[in-house]
């Protein structure tokens, strides 16, 4: 018998053997934690559908299609009148055609040149990210050409290696159990949805763009700066193609009644009359037109004088082209948009016309084989927007909210791969043409010849950069997108983000952010950071940061789903047309009202039918019958006054959002999505049930909150920011980040050494399998302000909790050691290396650097290193081809040192080989450990935005006590709670102590008390059934008298956080140190040893204290204070120069300015002598510059008759007179380059020395 | 002497190693083997310098140190 398949219900239970269990025998079949699993499924399977069942690149291919090259050259328009003149036909040229047929991505394997390994050839994640590498896999196309009409020859060309996603059908642990993951050196509970890129583990985050193939009517000022008579009235419309790339058309409404069509092409804008596409669509004419926006003549959008007037006007404008037959008007287009579409230049105009058909206009409606009906649907869907139109100018509608979810669907990363890698390989395609013109000119060939077919792979395709391999590369490893289209996407860079590892929240939160565009983070209006009643339980109301990201970085709510398939619906419009949707129409909305799929029309029925029909399919939706699928979003939008415009909009494709809730009428779950929500009764709670009227309900309120929120104990207790602020705070808290540390290599990974499962938590803890990852201690926290300690936030430790490991962690950073040059990291063949590690042969090693590096120059596992220490020796080489060997040239060793400021311990040491096998070290990674036991200053927080700093560890013996003997782990201040009001951390503290009394876990989901049946009753009782008091509060001792507190304390078991904010990297302190070599003025910044600047409103507020002498050290002292001579008589810097001490006696020199010369003694370090000559530095000594310093501009040159006492010398052996009036002033080194600075520009400073 | 051995450290771990060595003294082997472990399949893999990098029963391509074999020990502070 097989055993029983791992269970997966999970309730609030502690299971530890289960656990233990899971922990010891990894199950063989399948996760025990599915909805884990479940979370990060958009985008996994968002890769996988690139290649599986929806075969999303075969769909680029197509749309690609084929490109054509032409040979010989363009004729000129001089050669074409000259031609034409002529009456001759155009010389026939020979034609290249070349396409992608296929593409094939294979899984990451060794590349052939590796011979060693013949067993397992398979490179698998965790290999990658030992040796700080790209986990990719070879991407290659099959190449098909052809020359003129005959056969197509193809090639398979290697594109390159792409990365690829993990637990992605292109990765060996798609189908991995949690056994296979162990053995793999995974988590047990890896989930995949991210790439390994140089060891850095990278995932395209989710961004929001528009509703696909939904006409959204826009009213937006800037519209009217499209040009003249353009107003602020549009309907926009996001068309998605098979490939998932996307077109947007907009309709723009001219104050006139005139009617553009806008689209962007290559970052290039352009607008086109629209009656021009409706006739170049189908065969049409201006009645038609007319009734398909308007109505039949019998209809009642027939009175409605302001869009028949418009129409009328729209058609009589367009006369004014004189284009009318579809072919007309097909030429036209074609005409004006053959140099951007990049066609070759002998195919006719009409054709060109229809590849832009194809390619721009509503390409989601036929995107290749066009054929005449989607060219209809194309119009049908063109009339249909000029009416929204119409009716959005005419006030009819309103217009709808771009930054509601219910007008936006997600891109996932997995599609935006996709879309590069399409992109890419199109620009791989177009650029064989310059290259073949090249070489069409260089060996004046032709295409026909043999010589061309012989070189086209050799010469043309090898030419052309095949590795587009690396451009995914760059745009995984950067998130910026170079795209000479730019994807009809609003921003360049910033899609992709480091999934880091700080703790399990921070990481999985990372696969269920949602980013509104990094376009709008500079936005000065804030509505689209606006919370809207739309994103109910689609975003998360409590799950977005503070400050500049908030409200644009939102998390998807916990049960909401995200589709990565189209759903089959080619049965549905038949099963419309039976339910009564007919064709015709009229712009009269209260008449008919339209009924689209996906974008389509399948035709119009009147309001009435309408309500029905939506409630026909959603009964049927919901039961499985007729065959809809239940992942369908049928968007009955109702018929309002003024609201938004009425219809039946229904989605099927890729990238909406939907989630569960249950259907009143069957009893079983509906899948909603986020248009058709705030059209529907969907109750929240059994006491919201409208009876008539409500259609749905929750199945539970928590729903709404994303799995982060959802740990939140009790949160329907707290004041709402506090929520946010734990929703923050847990994200950077020290917890684990999984159990296969040992082969990770983050840069940095935090660890808390005594982790432990909550008291208080919901059964989504466990469904969610946190406690593999716990993120805290429970700790006995006493509400009392006890000895001052405890201020403004700040907590005492109990310091035997301390020494029995409370909040004990380790940080390990990993750094690799590279011998090579930064900008080749790999491929180095044997004679380029240039470096080994060890000591060189020759040298001489001294003892004390072999103790602390072993034989190979590497240092011993489990030692100590400090700043300064030696990590690694290494020495030149050359290779030696004689002897197959490196020979070491100049007999010197050279070290590694050990750069950090904070002492660690070697953790571990890799020696990275290469993917060939073949190359010596050169590059190693060391894992340093460095313990971080809690010290003064570090921050802790309970799980309700309550943080606070360490700021005693208080001796246990002078802690109060219960009078069971309790002492707290934790004294926090009553203080932090007024304000504050997080109620819902003291019913943990309840519920805590209580769950701890009993035994049991406390399931902390909110919204399950209420005013009737409150938690403090339920944990009151819980206490008192314990012995203990109903309100949770207890007598306590005080630790130094010992005697029993005037009141009694709340006390009680809170789930404490210690975060990642610690002293030791926070600690900034500085007397003197580096400082800035212009100013002489302190650098800034922790890492360089700077100091913190004592600013102008710093300094303001010190004067206002009058701390003079604080002010004299701050701003001159410790600053750039020195001493300077200046001439008392001139006032100048400038102008004092150091004397040469020529023949006078410096005795006598003394004498006459003793001042000078005493002040010299004190400069003398600061002075600068680079001319004086040695006979005088005995003297010098004692008075630095042996005190003769003058100023030359107050000196006149020396005379016959001048005294020899009164004469100095300067370095060029001038003589002077005078100038002794100088002093030594202490200045700020910035004043003197100050004045050097305005002399330069002809400036004088003068300063006036008193005393 | 082989490295394997445990030695009395005499003034802490620092130097508990290369009394042998004496200062200024050449290496005792101009070009020493030092074994390490496999990533893959944990094998020991001696390695002398410019050695490729791999292991020699499965050809990985990341190796770890071993744990040193001297004492470690340090002042608890």
């Amino acid at each position: 018998m097989a055993p029983a398949a791992t269970d997966t219900q999970w309730s609030v239970d502690y299971d530890t053997l289960r656990r233990e269990n899971l922990f010891k025998n990894p199950p063989t079949d399948q996760t025990a934690y599915p909805s884990l699993a479940e979370s990060i499924r958009p985008h996994v399977d968002s890769f996988n559908a690139l290649f599986e069942d929806s075969k999303i690149l075969e769909a680029g291919l197509k749309d690609i299609g084929i490109k054509s090259f032409l040979d010989g050259d363009d004729e000129t328009p001089e050669q074409k009148r000259a031609r034409q003149a002529e009456g001759l036909r155009p010389s026939k040229r020979n034609r290249l055609n070349v396409r992608v047929r296929e593409i094939f991505l294979d899984k990451p394997t060794l590349p052939a040149t590796n011979k060693f390994t013949t067993k397992n050839r398979n490179i698998y994640p965790s290999e990658c990210r030992e040796r700080h590498a790209t986990y990719r896999g070879k991407l290659r196309a099959r190449l098909e050409y052809q020359i003129n009409n005959g056969d197509w020859m193809e090639s398979v060309r290697e594109l390159g290696q792409v990365p690829i996603m993990l637990r992605t059908n292109r990765c060996y642990l798609e189908n991995a159990t949690p056994e296979e993951l162990v053995r793999r050196k995974e988590e047990s509970e890896e989930l995949g949805g991210y790439f390994i890129v140089n060891g850095n583990e990278k995932l395209i985050r989710m961004l929001i763009v528009g509703k696909r193939n939904f006409p959204m009517s826009i009213i937006r000022g800037s519209f009217v700066k499209r040009g003249q008579t353009y107003t602020k009235f549009g309907v926009q419309i996001r068309s998605v193609r098979p490939d998932q790339t996307s077109q947007t058309n907009v309709l723009h409404y001219l104050s006139d009644g005139n009617v553009t069509f806008r689209f962007s092409w290559r970052k290039n804008e352009f607008l086109i009359p629209v009656a021009m596409i409706l006739k170049a669509l189908v065969e049409t004419n201006d009645r038609e037109i007319f009734e398909g926006i308007v109505g039949g003549a019998s209809s009642k959008g027939m009175q409605n004088t302001f869009i028949t007037d418009r129409v009328e006007l729209l058609l009589r404008t367009y006369r004014a082209y004189q284009k009318h037959s579809r072919f007309d008007c097909r030429s036209h287009l074609g005409k004006s948009f053959r140099p951007v579409l990049g066609v070759p230049a002998d195919m006719p105009d009409e054709e060109v016309g229809t590849e832009f058909l194809r390619k721009i206009v509503l390409p989601h409606l036929g995107n290749y084989n066009v054929t005449e009906t989607q060219d209809y649907d194309k119009f049908k869907m063109i009339l249909f927007m000029i009416r929204k139109l119409y009716a959005l100018v005419a006030g009819d509608c309103a217009p709808d909210n771009p930054d509601a979810v219910s007008n936006q669907e997600i891109l996932l990363g997995g599609f935006l791969y996709g879309m590069i890698l399409k992109e890419r390989i199109e620009e791989w395609l177009r650029s064989f043409g310059p290259i073949t013109r090249d070489y069409c000119i260089r060996n004046r060939a032709k295409f026909t010849d043999e010589s061309f077919e012989r070189d086209f792979l050799s010469r043309i395709v090898k030419r052309s950069n095949e590795n587009i391999g690396h451009a995914l590369e760059y745009f995984l490893s950067t998130g910026n997108l170079v795209s000479p289209t730019g994807l009809d996407l609003q921003q360049t860079s910033g899609y992709t983000v480091i999934a880091e590892k700080i703790n399990f929240y921070r990481f999985i939160s990372h696969f269920r952010m949602i980013h509104r565009g990094s376009f709008f983070a500079q936005l000065k209006t804030t509505t689209v950071r606006k919370l809207l009643p739309e994103s109910w339980g689609f975003l998360c109301p409590v799950h977005t940061p503070d400050g500049s990201p908030c409200g644009l970085l939102n998390h998807l709510a916990h049960k909401c789903l995200i589709s990565t398939s189209d759903l089959d619906v080619s049965h549905l419009p038949r099963t419309l047309v039976q339910l009564g949707v007919r064709s015709e129409s009229s712009v009269a909305v209260e008449d008919s009202v339209v009924v689209q799929l996906d974008g389509r029309i399948i035709g119009f029925c009147s309001p009435k039918q309408a309500h029905r029909i939506a409630d026909t399919l959603r009964h049927w939706k919901v039961d499985g019958t007729n065959n809809i699928p239940s992942q369908l979003e049928i968007g009955y939008v109702p018929n309002s006054s003024g609201g938004q415009y009425p219809g039946i909009y229904m989605f099927s494709q890729a990238a909406r959002m939907y989630r569960p809730v249950k259907y009143l009428a069957l009893d079983k779950v509906d899948y909603v999505g986020p248009f058709e929500q705030p059209f529907m009764e969907i109750a929240c709670l059994q006491s919201d049930l409208v009876p008539g009227m409500s259609t749905h309900i929750e199945f539970t309120p928590t729903n709404i909150l994303s799995i982060v929120a959802n740990m939140t104990p009790f949160s329907d207790y707290n004041q709402s920011p506090r929520n946010m602020y734990q929703c923050q705070m847990s994200k950077q808290t020290m917890g684990t980040p999984g159990t296969s540390i040992a082969y990770r290599t983050d840069n940095k990974l935090y660890r808390l050494q005594t982790g432990q499962t909550p008291i208080v938590r919901p059964p989504l803890y466990n469904a969610y399998g946190l406690d593999n990852f716990p993120n805290g201690m429970n700790a006995v926290v006493a509400i009392i302000s006890y000895t001052g300690y405890d201020m403004d936030d700040a907590m005492i430790i109990n310091k035997s909790a301390h020494e029995r490991g409370f909040g004990h962690g380790t940080i390990y950073k990993t750094k690799v050691h590279s011998l090579a040059e930064k900008d080749s990291r790999r491929g180095k063949s044997k004679r380029e290396i240039t470096k080994l590690f060890g000591f060189a042969p020759g040298d001489s090693i001294k003892a004390d650097v072999r103790n602390v590096l072993d034989e190979d120059g590497l240092p011993h596992i489990g030692s100590k290193v400090k700043e300064g220490d030696k990590i690694a020796a290494w020495y030149n080489v050359r290779y030696d081809a004689a002897s197959d060997s490196y020979v070491n040239v100049d007999d010197i060793t050279h070290f590694v040192k050990y750069k950090d400021a904070e002492a660690g311990y070697i953790d571990s040491i890799r020696l990275m080989g290469a993917e060939t096998g073949n190359e010596p070290l050169q590059a190693i990674s060391v894992k340093y450990r460095i313990p971080r036991k809690p010290i003064i200053g570090d921050k802790f927080s309970s799980r309700h935005g309550q943080k606070g700093v360490c700021s005693q560890l208080w001796p246990a013996v002078d802690m109060p006590f219960s009078e069971s003997g309790i002492q707290p782990d934790l004294i926090i201040n009553p203080h932090a709670f007024p304000s504050r009001m997080t109620i819902a951390q003291m019913i943990e503290s309840m519920a805590g102590k209580a769950g701890a009394l009993h035994g049991h876990p406390q399931d902390s989901t909110p919204f399950q008390f209420s005013e009737e049946d409150t938690a403090a009753d339920y944990f009151g009782h819980q206490l008192r059934k314990a012995g203990y008091n109903y309100h949770g509060n207890e007598p306590l001792y005080s630790g130094i008298t010992g005697r029993e507190f005037a009141a009694d304390i709340y006390m009680g078991l809170v789930y404490y956080q210690r975060l990642r904010h610690m002293v030791n990297d926070k600690f900034q302190v500085r007397t003197t140190g580096p400082v800035n070599a212009l100013t002489g003025q302190p650098v800034k910044g922790r890492a360089k040893g700077g100091g913190i600047r004592v600013g102008e409103m710093e300094r303001d507020s010190l004067i206002a204290h009058g701390a003079a002498f604080l002010l004299q050290d701050r701003l001159m002292n410790c600053s750039d204070a020195q001493h300077a001579w200046i001439c008392r008589s001139c006032g100048s810097f400038l102008s004092t120069q150091v004397a040469v001490s020529g023949s006078g006696s410096s005795r006598s020199r003394a004498a006459v300015n003793p001042g000078a010369a005493a002040a010299a003694a004190k400069a003398a370090p600061n002075q600068q002598r680079p001319g004086a000559s040695s006979s005088s530095s005995a003297v010098g000594a004692l008075g630095g510059v042996a005190g003769i310093v003058r100023c030359r501009r107050c000196a006149r040159p020396a005379g016959f008759n001048d005294s020899r006492a009164e004469v100095w010398e300067d370095g060029d052996g001038l003589r002077y007179v005078g100038g002794d009036n100088v002093t030594v002033v202490a200045v700020p080194g910035v004043l003197r380059y100050l004045d050097v600075e305005l002399a330069a520009m002809g400036i004088r400073m003068k300063f006036w020395i008193d005393n | 002497m082989s490295r394997e051995a445990y030695q009395v450290p005499s003034m802490g771990a620092q130097n508990a190693f290369g009394t042998d060595a004496g200062f200024g003294g050449a290496m005792a082997v101009d070009n020493p083997s030092v074994v390490y472990l496999c990533g893959e399949c944990s094998a020991r893999v001696p390695l002398k310098r410019g050695d490729q990098i791999r292991c020699k029963d499965c050809g990985h391509r990341v190796l770890y140190k071993e744990r040193t074999k001297r004492m470690v020990q340090f002042e608890a502070r």
